[in-house]
């Protein structure tokens, strides 16, 4: 029985980090910005969609076919940002969902009319056929890689937050927007930048999730979901909380699956509420 | 400074994005026809998946329907009449199914309906059939309480359904019941309608030939979930010697090479996967196939199979489908293709488009299709055929894969036939 929890946590691990890669971006975003970026999801599904072109149908190496996605993606980021995000920093949020649902329509809607409606998948890289024996039982070096992904990215964030110029200026714009302005902090071209990482984010998660996932319209919105419930769970717009949030609902989940099969829908929703009746705003949340 | 976002307002917004998210409201309605306005024409309307993970499934319904009416029209039509087809998105949801439907026959004047990819929405269209006075073909949605309970028991005249149901699926009972080494089955399948009454029917039958068999672990994956790692880790934990699962289209593509990573085809000894013989599976999977990855444990069926059977009938649809189209035609297709044929016998038949006298010529017709004899039993309006199940395997006569070693088990030996045992449609 041990083996088997410890092997479905692992296996939970990597689906929480994978997770944690969608949440990430779109705390950033809401923790600074102020924004809730319902669009996020969409930013994920054309990360997917631009690996899948570059890599599954030109050829191009792997690798370089994400760099080229997460380029892509932030420029789309930089023109959503510049021209439309900004408009709804500070209203009611009720605009702000109505704007990035609208997003989610035109590109669930443009995607279909560049590709088609059929989900499509491009051949797993070599790399990533083989497995690794951890208690007796196969699992896989993708997995792997996505668990070192996502530690990846959450130590690289800590780092620029902390540790970078650029970091301060988010941490102090996040913390007192005015009183940054104030110091010389060029608040709109700060918020571009975030929002822009943000996006690449998502677009890595999209990226990274091609070889196992399919793409077709509307692979954003199924993530979505989830990555709200972890910001909820984690607090809202802190990254330490998304992270944690992250890993209890991969792991759970996992557990859920293996141990309660019949409730696997619910799982996640039962751990907000949970969460929520404990600490109303969430773990990690103010 | 920045407006404070409360917790409760974020909630609050996040809510009614996520039911507007589920509920689909708005987006792209891709359809396919475009409407005239003649009197003289014989209108059949048409929905399926044309979106998300399951769309092919839709394209291939409107494609080997518009090969038919193409086909028919060239011919002069029905009673001289053009067929004209209106293809919509059902989105897999029920609520949508029955939008579409009331929309074609009241507004854009259908004559007949078909097509229909979930169980549930076939479920919901059902009774609002006699009150619209038109037949609906469900060349899908498979599960047996359309037939068994809408038609056989509440009368639903106007339902109709010319593929395999989910018996189809629980065919692995036949396929598998001589391995004696094959005792512990565990099922990855949908958490919905379909995946319930798949490993239900399943279970039961094979219950039926090998008293000794177990189900040592049961994993539920509802629509959308695209990491299946969790559930093949768990069921995979309780070793098992074969593994049912249904999760289909691009779902089914992912379960499988997922399972593939975690090194499942190297512990298992079978995979059944219903619906695994469907095109778009056979070519997301055509490499893995094609390097013997499954080794040779690749099990699956679907509605119809382009490669069988061997009859100058199918070769000459296939051929047709892949002049038109450029791809193999899957079973939506097939099915779709083979209810306008029906629509066109049935109508010929009662000389007439009214809906009942057509449901009564269509009961008890045997039709000469692609898949194969149809009959269309009078009961439960249910078309009685035979698909076999075989192994995921490279062709040198096809350019995708294709089910080989082909098992052939008779459809009256796995379809059920009434009266009708309740089957538990739950998990």
């Amino acid at each position: 029985m041990f083996e088997k929890l410890v092997f479905q946590s692992l296996i939970g691990l990597s689906f929480s980090m994978y997770l944690w890669l969608l949440a990430a971006g779109l705390t950033l975003v809401f923790g600074v910005l102020g924004v809730l970026n319902f669009a996020h999801g969409s930013l994920f599904m054309l990360g997917a969609y631009a690996t899948f072109t570059l890599y599954g149908k030109l050829g191009i190496n792997f690798w370089l076919s994400i760099g080229l996605s997460l380029l892509g993606v932030g420029i789309v980021g930089a023109i959503l940002e510049r021209f439309f995000i900004r408009h709804i920093y500070d209203i009611d949020l009720a605009y702000q969902l109505i704007l990035t649902f609208g997003f989610i329509l035109i590109f669930d809607d443009l995607v279909k009319m560049i590709w088609g409606g059929v989900a499509m998948i491009p051949p797993i890289p070599s790399f990533f056929e083989g497995n690794l024996s951890i208690l007796g039982r196969a699992f896989p070096i993708y997995n792997l890689f996505i668990i070192v992904a996502g530690l990846g990215v959450a130590v690289i964030l800590w780092l620029i937050l902390e540790r970078t110029w650029w970091g301060r200026m988010i941490r102090a714009s996040a913390s007192d927007r005015e009183m940054a302005s104030a110091i010389g902090i060029n608040i709109p071209i700060l918020f571009t930048t975030v929002f822009v990482f943000a996006a690449m984010l998502a677009a890595l998660g999209g990226a990274l999730g091609t070889p196992v996932r399919v793409v077709a319209p509307g692979i954003g919105t199924a993530m979505i979901i989830q990555a709200f419930v972890i910001t909820v769970i984690g607090g809202l717009g802190n990254l330490k909380g998304a992270f944690v949030g992250a890993l209890i609902v991969g792991i759970l989940t996992a557990f859920g699956i293996l141990l309660f099969p019949v409730f696997e829908l619910f799982i996640i929703f039962v751990v907000m509420a949970i969460v929520l009746m404990i600490k109303p705003e969430g773990l990690f949340g103010k | 400074m920045a407006k404070k976002i409360t917790r409760r307002k974020f909630l609050k917004n996040a809510v009614v994005g996520g039911v507007a998210l589920g509920t689909g409201l708005g987006g792209y309605r891709v359809t396919y026809g475009q409407a005239k306005k003649t009197a003289s024409l014989i209108k059949i309307g048409g929905q399926g998946a044309i979106s998300g993970a399951h769309a092919d499934y839709g394209w291939q319904m409107m494609a080997g329907a518009t090969l038919a009416i193409e086909q028919i029209n060239a011919k002069g039509g029905i009673f001289g009449r053009k067929l004209e087809l209106k293809f919509m998105d059902e989105e897999l949801k029920p609520a949508t199914a029955v939008k579409n439907v009331r929309y074609l026959v009241t507004d854009w004047g259908a004559d007949f309906l078909f097509g229909i990819d979930s169980s549930g929405s076939a479920m919901a269209v059902g009774p609002v059939l006699p009150e619209l006075d038109r037949l609906c073909f469900v060349t899908h949605g498979a599960t047996h309480r359309l037939t068994e309970e809408l038609v056989y028991q509440k009368g639903i005249k106007q339902i109709f359904r010319l593929v395999a149901p989910v018996y189809q699926d629980a065919l692995a009972a036949w396929v598998f019941k001589d391995d004696p080494q094959i005792k512990r089955w565990a099922g990855i399948n949908c958490d919905y309608e379909y995946g319930y009454v798949a490993w239900n029917l399943f279970k039961e039958n094979i219950k039926k030939f090998r008293p000794d068999v177990e189900f040592v672990a049961a994993a539920w994956a509802p629509f959308w979930t695209m990491d299946f790692s969790s559930h093949v880790s768990a069921v995979m934990a309780e070793k098992p010697d074969a593994i049912f699962a249904t999760p289909w289209a691009g779902e089914g593509v992912m379960l499988l090479r997922q399972a593939l990573m975690l090194g499942v085809f190297d512990k298992i000894q079978a995979w059944w996967q219903g619906m695994g013989g469907s095109v778009d599976v056979l070519e997301g999977l055509s490499n893995e196939i094609a390097a013997n990855k499954f080794k040779g444990n690749l099990w699956g069926t679907a509605r119809y199979i382009h490669n069988w059977p061997d009859t100058p009938e199918n070769k000459t649809f296939v051929e047709a489908f892949r002049k038109r189209w450029g791809r193999f035609p899957n079973y939506s297709a097939e099915g779709s293709y083979s209810t306008i044929y029906a629509i066109k016998a049935g109508s010929e038949k009662a000389k007439s488009i009214e809906t009942l006298k057509v449901a009564a010529a269509l009961e008890g017709m045997e039709l000469k299709t692609p898949a194969g004899p149809r009959l269309i039993r009078k009961e439960d309006h249910q078309a009685v055929y035979a698909v076999p199940a075989g192994r995921a395997m490279k062709s040198p006569d096809y350019t995708i894969p294709i089910l080989g070693d082909l098992k052939v088990i008779p459809a009256k030996d796995y379809f059920r036939n009434p009266p009708f045992t309740p089957v538990a449609a739950t998990k």
